[in-house]
C-alpha cells in the first residue's frame, strides 16, 4: 500500500511547528516516544487485549500537519512507535495493515477519547486506508483504555510530575491562544477568497437547476413520444 | 403543563469506558452485549467479558443505573451454546435484564431463568399488538423495543392494545429494514447482523481514497463515493449511493441518523416507557455527548418545558439528522 497525504493540513501552531521540525532527524524523536509507550504499557496493561484478534498488524499514524509519520506495532508484549520523516519517502515503503490519517490534535483527542472516531470520518477529518477491522479494533482499543497521554507520560518523571502536570497545562493555554490568532489570521486572509467562491457556487446551482429542469423537459418529452 | 415522571434513557456501551461514560452522563440504563456473536454488535474489539460486565454491573449500581444485556442474534442452527451461556452468565451476574429476539432463546431463558426479567429486542421486529402479546403471554416478556417502522401516531395506538412497557429509538444510526430480517448484508458478504451480530463488517469494508473523491466499499459493492467536501456516511447497502437510469441517488435512505429529540413530549403522551440511544459501537466521547443531552431534554419534558434543541450535528452520520418513520410525511 502506498498512502497518499490528500487531507489538507490545517493552519495551526501545529503545521507551524512542524515546519520548523522538517529537517529534523525522527530518531531524536525515538527516546520521546519510547517513554510514551513505556507508560502507556505500565499504566494501561490490558490496552491491547482487545486486538488480539488481529494477527501482527501494523499501523501508518500520519498527522498531516506533521512531517513525521509513526508506525504503531501494538503487540501485546512489545508494544513500539518508531517515527519517520515523510520527506523521504520511508512512508510509501512501509508495509501498514492500515493508515490513519488526520490533523495531529484530532488524532490525539481520537488516543484521549474526547472524540469519536466515527464522527470524524462523517466529517472527513479523519480518512483511513487499508485493513477497516484492524482500524476498527484499534479504535476500539484505545477508545477503551482511557488512555490518559499527557498523565501516562508525567508519570514517569515521579514526584515531579504534579509541577510537570502545571508547566503542561500553562503550556496548553498558550497554545490555545496561539490557535486561535492563528484561525482569526486564517480567516482574514481568506475572507475575500470565500465570498468569491460562495458567488461562483451559487452561480453554479442556479445553472445547475437549469440543466435539471432542462433535462426533465427532455425527458418529458421523449416519454411522449413513446 | 404539569410534571410527569421522567422517561427512562436507555444508552449504549462498547467498553467499560463508554459505561462509565453513559453512567456519569445520566442514563438510566445502559444495554451492553458479550464479546461474540450473541449480540448485534459484534465488532471487532467491541464488547464485554464476563469480568468486565461484573464489574460495569457494580458501577453502575452503584450510581442507580440498571444494566441490560443484548443476546438479540438469532442462534446457529445445532449450536446454541454461546447463546445459552451468555443467558445463564447474565442472570447468575444478576442483571436487571436480557434483550432477546429469538424465540428458542426466550423459551430457554424462562424456562432456565424464570426471575431474569425479559425484553424483546427490536430484532424481533414485533410491531403489531397480536405479536407482541404472542412473546408477552408465550415468555413472559416486560418490555418491547420497537421497530423504527412506526409512526408516533401508530404507537400511541399499539400502547393502548398491550400491556407491556415499549422502548423506542430517539437518536442514532437510523436501520431502515425490518430489522431482524434484512439480509442485505449477508447477500454481499455472507455476513449478517441477525445471525453473526454485524451488519457490513469492517472485514469487508475499504475506503479507497480516489483524489478528489472517496470510494467505501462493500465486498465487490461500490456503496458510495463522496466528493472531497461532502459528509460521509456508513458502508451499509441500505445507505448506498446506486448509479439507476444514469443517475447516482440514495435508492433506499441517505446517510443520516435518526433524531427524535423534539418529539419527547409526544412520545411521552403516546405510552411510551423507555428511550433508547443507538450506538454501541461509537467512542465514550459519543455516547457521554449524546447522554448528557437527552439527560437534559427528558427531564426538561418531564417538568413540563418544550424539549430543547440539541446540538448534536456534529456526531451524526452524514452530518444529517431526521426524525424518520416517527414524523413519517411521505405516505
Amino acid at each position: 500500500m502506498t498512502p497518499k497525504q490528500r487531507t489538507a493540513p490545517p493552519f495551526s501552531p501545529v503545521l507551524l511547528a512542524g515546519l520548523a521540525m522538517r529537517s529534523l532527524p525522527p530518531v531524536l524523536l525515538q527516546p520521546a516516544l519510547d517513554a510514551a509507550m513505556t507508560a502507556i504499557r505500565r499504566r494501561r496493561p490490558g490496552l491491547f487485549d482487545r486486538i488480539s484478534c488481529l494477527e501482527n498488524p501494523r499501523f501508518l499514524i500520519d498527522p498531516v500537519d506533521l512531517p513525521f509519520a509513526f508506525i504503531l506495532v501494538p503487540g501485546p508484549e512489545n508494544p513500539s512507535l518508531r517515527a519517520l520523516r515523510k520527506i523521504d519517502g520511508d512512508m510509501d515503503a512501509e508495509d501498514a495493515t492500515a493508515t490513519i490519517r488526520g490533523p495531529l490534535l484530532v488524532l490525539l483527542d481520537l488516543l484521549e477519547g474526547r472524540t469519536d472516531g466515527d464522527a470524524q470520518f462523517f466529517s472527513r477529518d479523519l480518512a483511513i486506508e487499508g485493513d477497516t477491522e484492524a482500524v476498527v479494533a484499534l479504535r476500539n482499543a484505545v477508545d477503551g483504555a482511557e488512555v490518559d497521554i499527557v498523565g501516562d507520560v508525567l508519570s514517569l518523571t515521579g514526584p515531579f510530575a504534579q509541577p510537570a502536570r502545571r508547566a503542561v497545562d500553562m503550556a496548553g493555554g498558550l497554545f490555545k491562544r496561539a490557535h486561535q490568532d492563528l484561525e482569526a489570521l486564517r480567516a482574514s486572509v481568506i475572507s475575500p477568497a470565500m465570498r468569491r467562491g460562495k458567488a461562483q457556487a451559487d452561480r453554479m446551482n442556479k445553472l445547475e437547476d437549469k440543466v435539471n429542469a432542462l433535462d426533465r423537459k427532455r425527458r418529458k418529452a421523449g416519454a411522449g413520444k413513446a | 403543563m404539569t410534571a410527569r415522571a421522567p422517561l427512562e434513557l436507555v444508552c449504549p456501551a462498547g467498553t467499560p469506558a463508554a459505561l462509565h461514560a453513559a453512567v456519569d452522563a445520566g442514563a438510566d440504563a445502559v444495554y451492553l452485549g458479550f464479546r461474540d456473536e450473541t449480540n448485534a454488535r459484534n465488532f471487532p474489539g467491541l464488547n464485554f467479558n464476563r469480568q468486565e460486565l461484573e464489574e460495569g454491573l457494580a458501577y453502575a449500581r452503584q450510581r442507580g443505573a440498571k444494566i441490560l444485556v443484548a443476546i438479540n442474534t438469532f442462534p446457529e442452527a445445532g449450536n446454541p451454546g454461546p447463546w445459552r451461556s451468555a443467558v445463564d452468565d447474565s442472570a447468575s451476574i444478576g442483571v436487571d435484564a436480557v434483550i432477546l429476539a429469538d424465540i428458542g432463546l426466550a423459551d430457554y431463558a424462562v424456562r432456565k431463568h424464570p426471575g431474569l426479567r425479559r425484553h424483546l429486542s427490536v430484532q424481533a421486529a414485533a410491531s403489531n399488538p397480536e405479536a407482541i402479546r404472542f412473546y408477552q403471554e408465550a415468555f413472559g416478556v416486560k418490555r418491547v423495543v420497537l421497530p423504527r417502522v412506526l409512526t408516533v401516531a401508530e404507537i400511541a395506538a399499539l400502547n393502548k392494545k398491550i400491556s407491556v412497557e415499549t422502548e423506542v429509538f430517539v437518536f442514532g444510526g437510523l436501520c431502515v429494514m425490518a430489522e431482524g430480517r434484512c439480509a442485505l448484508s449477508s447477500y454481499v458478504t455472507g455476513v449478517s447482523p441477525n445471525k453473526d451480530g454485524v451488519c457490513s463488517p469492517a472485514s469487508h469494508v475499504r475506503y479507497e481514497d480516489q483524489g478528489d473523491r472517496l470510494v467505501s466499499k462493500l465486498g465487490d459493492f461500490t456503496i458510495n463515493a463522496f466528493d472531497e467536501d461532502e459528509p460521509a456516511g456508513y458502508p451499509t447497502l441500505c445507505k448506498g449511493r446506486f448509479v439507476a437510469q444514469g443517475r447516482a441517488s440514495y435508492l433506499f435512505e441517505e446517510p443520516t441518523s435518526l433524531s427524535a429529540a423534539r418529539l419527547l413530549p409526544e412520545l411521552m403522551d403516546a405510552g411510551v416507557t423507555a428511550l433508547k440511544i443507538e450506538g454501541r459501537q461509537r467512542g465514550r466521547a459519543y455516547i457521554a455527548k449524546v447522554t448528557a443531552a437527552f439527560r437534559a431534554a427528558v427531564d426538561a419534558v418531564a417538568r413540563g418545558e418544550p424539549a430543547p434543541d440539541l446540538d448534536l450535528g456534529a456526531v451524526t452520520e452524514g452530518q444529517r439528522q431526521t426524525a424518520g418513520v416517527y414524523d413519517k410525511t411521505w405516505r
